[in-house]
């Protein structure tokens, strides 16, 4: 695994995101994208070991609360009987795939059924969070561009393959980004090779190219649906 | 906070110890000695499965699990009750995971914690997306060799003991929402009626001075 060493401050989640991850508090589709970077990213990981020494501390300062004998017998005399749930790693999983999208992706990226949604890019929903945040991956190919837009909610974005660049750097595998309204980004894969990218929306995304445009009825309706 | 203000602040510091300057280990956090006999029960609980060494962990932890489930749903005993028993049951099935190079046993069992919270709330259809919890935060903390060395740890987690104690209330508060009621900033600001940039700006200077976060 690379490291994200390269990265500027801006290629790495927000404190505020970290210390969500680390209290457990933050939404799972943002999560999901912290813990796809974590992977990549030492200097996160040392990060949330620090932040989870906040948490352990914050909870043995706590006033504690006695537990009856009778939970205490009741989870003693359970131990024998406890088996822990081997769940073996989906065969054929892709080890490029981080462990925390291999629940949606078996394969490699490759087996997906990619829909196709311009010339450049290719998309495929994973799931949904329970804030309405769409979790998808973007397929985008060498050298393509997304249409220049902008967010009405945040949006989050993590490089698992490839690179790309906008306005504002160049963000490699394992790099992390968020979007906010204020926001308005083109984001250009690198000529190499096509970059595949976690992304979690939260908000229908607004084009606002000249073609596009066209394009932004559908996508509220499909941000909606 | 310079390190030497914080050591004489505090009235229960070790003297002896000023002539090593770097040296942190002003305090133990709660019971030194305490802590090091819990480590020697779960080496037993792993290698063993020995039953009284979990037993004694239970009594230790239990009540600590229990006040940290309250402090999210005050009044909600069984579900306090529910969190103890998860967490302890993993403690006992995951007993041979634990890497006291990674983290220390506190907070093992505060990330454990922590997970279970989470999976309780997705179970309970407050979550209702088919985003799995476990597979989001079991492996990192489980497999990932940890950048720190036990040494590291243990000396970052007595600042942070030592540095809670002196946190104006103001700090300990919002730091208090975030991680043990498990609330967003956003939460925070409504419920202590502040500001949010006033809460994120607490939570950075706690943190700061509890040297977990880095000045830029
Ligand atoms: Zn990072």
């Amino acid at each position: 695994m690379t490291t994200a060493n390269h990265s500027s401050p801006d290629n790495h989640p927000p404190d505020e995101l970290l210390i969500g991850y680390s209290a457990g508090s933050l939404p799972l589709s943002q999560a999901l994208c912290i813990s796809a970077h974590l992977e990549h990213c030492n200097t996160c990981q040392r990060k949330l070991q620090r932040l989870n020494l906040v948490g352990s501390a914050l909870m043995q300062q706590l006033q504690p609360s006695p537990t009856s004998a009778r939970l205490k017998s009741s989870i003693l005399d359970q131990l024998d009987n406890l088996i822990e749930e081997q769940t073996p790693p989906p065969s054929g999983t892709d080890s490029s795939v981080p462990r925390c999208l291999r629940q949606f992706i078996r394969g490699g990226y490759h087996n997906l059924n990619w829909k196709r949604v311009s010339k450049d890019i290719s998309r495929i929903e994973l799931c949904r969070d329970n804030n309405g945040a769409r979790v998808e991956l973007l397929k985008i190919r060498p050298g393509g561009a997304v249409a220049t837009h902008t967010h009405l909610g945040d949006e989050y974005t993590v490089v698992l393959e490839g690179s790309f660049s906008d306005e504002k750097g160049l963000y490699q595998r394992g790099d992390f980004l968020r979007r906010d309204h204020n926001d308005r980004h083109t984001p250009v894969a690198t000529h190499d090779r096509e970059c595949i990218c976690l992304a979690v929306s939260e908000g229908p995304i607004q084009l606002t190219g000249f073609f596009s445009r066209l394009l932004n009825p559908f996508i509220r309706r499909t941000h909606a649906g | 906070m310079p390190l030497e203000n914080r050591i004489n602040s505090d009235p229960n510091a070790v003297r002896n110890t000023y002539h090593t300057p770097m040296s942190t280990t002003v305090k133990k956090p709660a019971g030194g000695g305490e802590s090091a006999s819990l480590g020697v029960c779960m080496r037993r609980v792993a290698k063993h499965r020995d039953k009284d060494a979990f037993a004694k962990l239970f009594d230790h932890y239990a009540p600590q699990l229990r006040a940290y489930s309250l402090a999210h749903e005050p009044g909600a005993g069984l579900v306090a009750d529910e969190l103890v028993q998860e967490v302890m049951i993993r403690v006992w099935l995951k007993a041979g995971k634990y890497n006291a190079g990674l983290s220390s046993l506190n907070t093992w069992i505060f990330t454990l914690a922590r997970n279970c919270r989470i999976d309780h709330l997705r179970r309970n259809k407050r979550y209702v997306t088919t985003i799995d919890p476990a597979d989001i935060f079991n492996d990192i903390e489980d497999e990932n060799p940890g950048p720190f060395q036990q040494a590291q740890i243990s000396r970052i987690e007595e600042n942070i003991h030592a540095g809670l104690k002196e946190l104006p209330r103001g700090q300990a508060e919002v730091l208090t929402k975030v991680y043990l009621e498990g609330k967003s900033h956003r939460q925070a600001s409504v419920e202590l009626e502040l500001p949010l940039g006033t809460v994120k700006s607490r939570v950075r200077l706690a943190l700061k001075k509890l040297e977990v976060l880095l000045t830029r």
